[in-house]
């Protein structure tokens, strides 16, 4: 019988039976409240209409819009490709399964943006990431995607380049149509994700 | 610590490199172990040689505790590892086509690919069945999707769905697997006695 082998199967024994005398921290990492506080004072969680449009205009697979109104509000409209969680059933566990997907960035949606920075205070609370807040809501949508108004004439170059965007985006999302002009056209440039392969195991 | 590449210590771009070694790494490990030989693996079902039992035993054991002390002294976020789905009942139909197809074809999809490394025939010819039967599969796959997604349970471990702690898994599994090595010496001998002939 080979010494190397008992000596082996011992020290594989002790080595598991060792890993018994763990305290397993069992509860989930909660943030802590300074944590929270810092992150909630930080506006970084905002997205703007603009931001969002421009991504769901490119078709972003890595965008993933959450409706946290309830159902009736979801039906009567929402934005393209948004999901409908609303806060009350945000905890459930498969609702939960759409936090914290590596390269998904979550945007909660709601009228304002009362009810999803709630939403978004749980999950941080729960430690995902990748969570973000759309400022204004639908009602910040409607005012400058929907119905973007025409800035003056003094204003800077920038003001008129978001007005063409809005422009842009207000016939893609409701197929109107504007006006004769010139400076309607809107070039999206196309932005490929980069592929976040998710590891898949095999033998 | 880790995992390296979600907690920012590698960048994400570095993973194919990183797969490549790896993937080296195994591709030299299953030779070095006589895995290409498709007899020295369906020996573990003849009785004759269990070098599968005690390299996969070996190699699972000894990750798993490793992974639970490496967790314990924070060098591994266990939290942060990519945990399979699980889907009862397609997995079990899976393992045991997977079997069959073990005993039948002598290999298992990664030593196939080292068996082709080192030229062997019937690799390349499991190989060319491991693509038909992928793209047969493809072409299928809407006649199977019901039940291909059927029994899911989510990214869940053992210790989600029975509640006792991993350590007692890892444990039990671990005298498992020591008995195993000292177990089938015994048939090895016996077995092998019968054989008259008998070569890699």
């Amino acid at each position: 019988m080979n010494k190397n082998y008992v000596f082996l199967t011992v020290l594989m024994f002790v080595l598991a039976l060792g890993t018994l005398f763990f305290r397993e921290t069992d509860k989930p990492e909660e943030t802590a409240p300074e944590q929270l506080l810092w992150d909630i004072i930080r506006p970084n969680r905002y997205v703007t209409t603009d931001q969002v449009a421009k991504r769901i205009i490119q078709g972003d697979p890595s965008l993933e819009i959450v409706d946290v109104r309830n159902k009736d509000e979801y039906s009567r409209f929402s934005l393209p490709g948004a999901i409908n969680i609303p806060l009350d059933s945000l905890l459930n566990k498969n609702n939960l399964l759409y936090f914290g997907v590596p390269g998904i960035d979550v945007v909660f949606i709601a009228n304002d943006d009362i009810a999803s920075d709630q939403a978004w205070v749980l999950t941080k609370r729960l430690g995902f990431n990748g969570t973000y807040v759309l400022k204004g809501g639908l009602n910040r949508w409607m005012e400058t995607i929907i119905d973007p108004k025409e800035p003056s004439e003094e204003e800077p170059a920038t003001a008129w380049a978001v007005y063409d965007f809005r422009r842009g985006a207000m016939m893609y999302f409701t197929g109107a149509k504007t006006g004769n002009v010139e400076s309607s056209k809107v070039v999206v440039p196309i932005k490929r994700r980069k592929k976040t392969n998710v590891v898949a195991g095999g033998c | 610590m880790g995992p390296l590449i979600p907690n920012g210590i590698i960048a994400g771009n570095w993973d194919f490199v990183i797969a490549l070694l790896i993937g080296i790494a195994f591709g030299f490990i299953l030779e070095s172990s006589g895995f290409s030989s498709s007899r020295n693996i369906v020996g573990v079902f003849y009785g004759y040689n269990f070098v599968v039992l005690r390299v996969f035993f070996t190699a699972v054991i000894v990750a798993m505790v490793g992974l639970i002390y490496f967790n314990h002294f924070g060098l591994l976020d266990l939290k942060h590892i990519f945990i399979l789905p699980t889907y009862v009942g397609p997995m079990i139909l899976g393992g045991v086509m997977m079997g069959v197809g073990f005993i039948m074809g002598g290999f298992c999809p990664g030593t196939s690919f080292t068996a082709i490394a080192i030229g062997k025939l019937d690799a390349v010819a499991y190989l060319a069945g491991i693509y038909l039967g992928i793209g047969a599969f493809q072409l299928t796959y809407p006649a199977f999707a019901k039940f291909f997604t059927s029994g899911f349970l989510g990214n869940v471990t053992l210790t989600d769905v029975t509640g006792i702690p991993a350590q007692w898994f890892a444990l039990v599994f671990t005298i498992v697997a020591l008995v195993a090595f000292w177990a089938v010496r015994f048939v090895e001998r016996r077995i092998r006695k019968k054989i008259t002939e008998y070569k890699f």
